[in-house]
């Protein structure tokens, strides 16, 4: 009742309007990928009257949050002509013209009908400046002070499916793992934009390699003590965790299948293999082994296909099983030690870390053409890649500038950081409540 | 309150009576029961480490009379037992260093119990990378790093 509750207050409802409605759409997969320059109109609770309470916080954590998507680019507001508090909110009191001659494709006006102090709802809507039409209209009701980051977030993935198709990037939550000291490292979750930062578990010894669960519910991880490995279990329900020991020696690399079934690396007898576990993570058969070192699943959203890290051939590689017909393939061809590798839910592309003389990269193959490239150029070291739920961002560790968590794209360009507040390795992007809008 | 003071006084008095015990004893630290032979023991196994080359998991020949040496020790002492830690420098990722490390201990694990010593004496984990010997990059440090630890766990 209370998660309802929520979803009425913060998800809004679509605002009808005699506005026409344009089908913009910002192709950010193909290799082309085109620049999308938005304006923010100033937040307004009456004709050219500025929201300088509420509105103003909610515009800089919109403008925060959309400094995330590399493929948009705001337009400064000192180079819109007459200014951008307007008169209106939506045609015809919204002039189209000085946001067309400061370049911007898209202009986002914010409305506080019953001003911006309080409790209060707001309306946010975006237009196309060529042709006027409205890309997207919500109003979000009873929104506080506080709730403004959530609003701002709900916004701005509703705006990215518009454009997109996909606006999973701000409905996600990274699990990570925060290093506190030698064989201490607990798991943490944050906000891809940085915000809501909090500490899941709190248990001596070694916590990695954290996944979450296609529902949001749990976080698995590896967890390392001085006698054993254990699976850790983080129920976000109850907010408790489970230790659990397996025969063997290790537990390595956790991964949830689509089906909500745990796939990790177990020993048996003299080599790990992989192994799925069923809904109460006990072993239920193995997925791939044999006299190598088989660890790292990761699985594509149908969970046909399962990319893993083998010693078969010698040096860890990259290979691909697909599950229905039991063919293994090579992936990585190129360099000697390529691991961590992590499919993109799509299926389309693997993204995986290859260890060379400047340390490890992050490369992606294409798997429809086998083509490789690159995409991170360190400094430092740059590991353990992680798709987005749109096969769009990327979430990697790094040790430029002292080890953190960054965000790039399948397409590479500059990294950002996610503020994590010290040492942090591994991250995994979920969808906490299984992504609903 | 008399009670109190009674109870204060023969505390007091134990404490001071341990306290003449051990200092008329020759081997104060160490009074635990071993035999300085089993002690000397116990320094052998944990302190001789077995190295390995990078990405590898193979004994090399020169560890191998240290094994043996280890293994006599362990059969001599079927009290003792021993966790075999396995180790990583820190070039590779955490994930298949861990699968890495548990090759290194299995690796030892297994020399040892071809020379006779009880799988029961033995048990093992890797720590793959994240506990290393020496801080520090380049081979200097990481051919420490990448090594099998043996720690007397029970005797």
């Amino acid at each position: 009742m209370k998660k309802l509750l929520l979803l009425l207050v913060f998800g809004g409802w679509l605002i009808s309007g005699n506005s026409v409605q344009a089908a913009m759409r910002v192709d950010i997969y193909g290799p082309g990928q085109n620049i999308v320059n938005l304006a923010l109109a100033a937040p307004i609770r009456g004709p050219q009257t500025e929201a300088t309470g509420m509105g103003a916080k909610l515009q800089q954590i919109v403008q925060q949050n959309l400094s995330f998507l590399p493929f948009m680019r705001l337009t400064d507001p000192k180079a819109v002509l007459g200014g951008t508090v307007l008169a209106g909110y939506e045609p015809p009191s919204l002039d189209f013209k000085r946001f067309q001659l400061a370049g911007s494709d898209i202009v986002v006006t914010t409305y506080w009908p019953e001003g911006d102090n309080g409790t209060r709802p707001v309306q946010i809507r975006a237009f196309e400046t060529n042709t006027g039409g409205r890309l997207f209209g919500k109003e979000y009701p009873k929104v506080s002070s506080k709730d403004l980051p959530e609003v701002a977030d709900r916004f701005c993935a509703d705006l990215l499916e518009t454009l997109t198709g996909d606006g999973s990037f701000f409905r996600s939550t990274l699990a990570f793992v925060k290093k506190n000291g030698k064989m201490n490292a607990n798991v943490w979750l944050v906000k891809p934009t940085g915000r809501d930062l909090r500490q899941i578990t709190n248990m001596p010894g070694e916590s990695m390699s954290p996944a979450w669960s296609p529902d949001g519910r749990f976080v698995v991880f590896s967890h390392i003590d001085k006698q054993s490995h254990a699976l850790g279990v983080w129920d976000r329900a109850s907010g408790k965790v489970q230790r659990i020991r397996f025969p063997g020696n290790v537990v390595i690399g956790p991964a949830f299948t689509p089906d909500n079934k745990v796939a990790v690396a177990l020993s048996n007898g003299k080599y790990p293999v992989i192994f799925l576990l069923n809904h109460v993570f006990q072993k239920e058969r193995i997925l791939e082994g044999g006299n190598s070192i088989n660890v790292s699943p990761t699985f594509d959203k149908t969970g046909t296909k399962m990319a893993f890290t083998s010693s078969r051939m010698g040096g860890p590689q990259i290979f691909l099983k697909d599950l229905g017909s039991g063919s293994v393939t090579r992936v990585s061809k190129n360099g000697t030690y390529n691991t961590e590798a992590n499919l993109s839910p799509d299926g389309t592309l693997v993204v995986y870390s290859r260890m060379t003389e400047y340390g490890h990269r992050i490369f992606v193959q294409d798997m429809m053409t086998g083509e490789e490239r690159q995409i991170t150029f360190g400094p430092g070291s740059d590991e353990q890649p992680s798709f987005c739920a749109d096969s769009y961002f990327i979430a990697f560790a790094s040790t430029r500038g002292g080890h953190g968590i960054y965000l790039t794209t399948r397409h590479g360009g500059d990294a950002k950081q996610v503020p994590t507040g010290g040492a942090a390795y591994f991250p995994r992007w979920g969808l906490p409540g299984g992504g609903k809008k | 309150m008399k009670r109190y003071a009674l109870i204060l006084t023969l505390v007091m008095a134990l404490a001071a009576g341990f306290g003449c015990a051990k200092k008329t004893t020759s081997e104060p630290a160490y009074d635990d029961g071993m035999t300085p032979e089993m002690r000397a023991a116990i320094e052998q196994i944990t302190d001789a480490r077995v190295y390995f080359a990078f990405d590898k998991f193979n004994i090399q020949p020169e560890y191998k009379d240290m094994l043996k040496t280890k293994a006599d020790l362990l059969k001599k002492y079927s009290s003792i037992r021993v966790r075999i830690e396995g180790n990583c420098d820190e070039r590779g990722t955490q994930e298949y260093n861990l699968a890495l490390g548990e090759r290194r201990a299995r690796a030892s694990y297994e020399y040892l119990v071809t020379l006779g010593v009880n799988p029961g004496q033995l048990e093992m984990i890797s720590y793959g990378k994240e506990n290393p010997a020496v801080q520090g990059s380049g081979e200097a440090a990481w051919s420490k790093n990448r090594r099998d630890d043996f720690r007397v766990i029970a005797h």
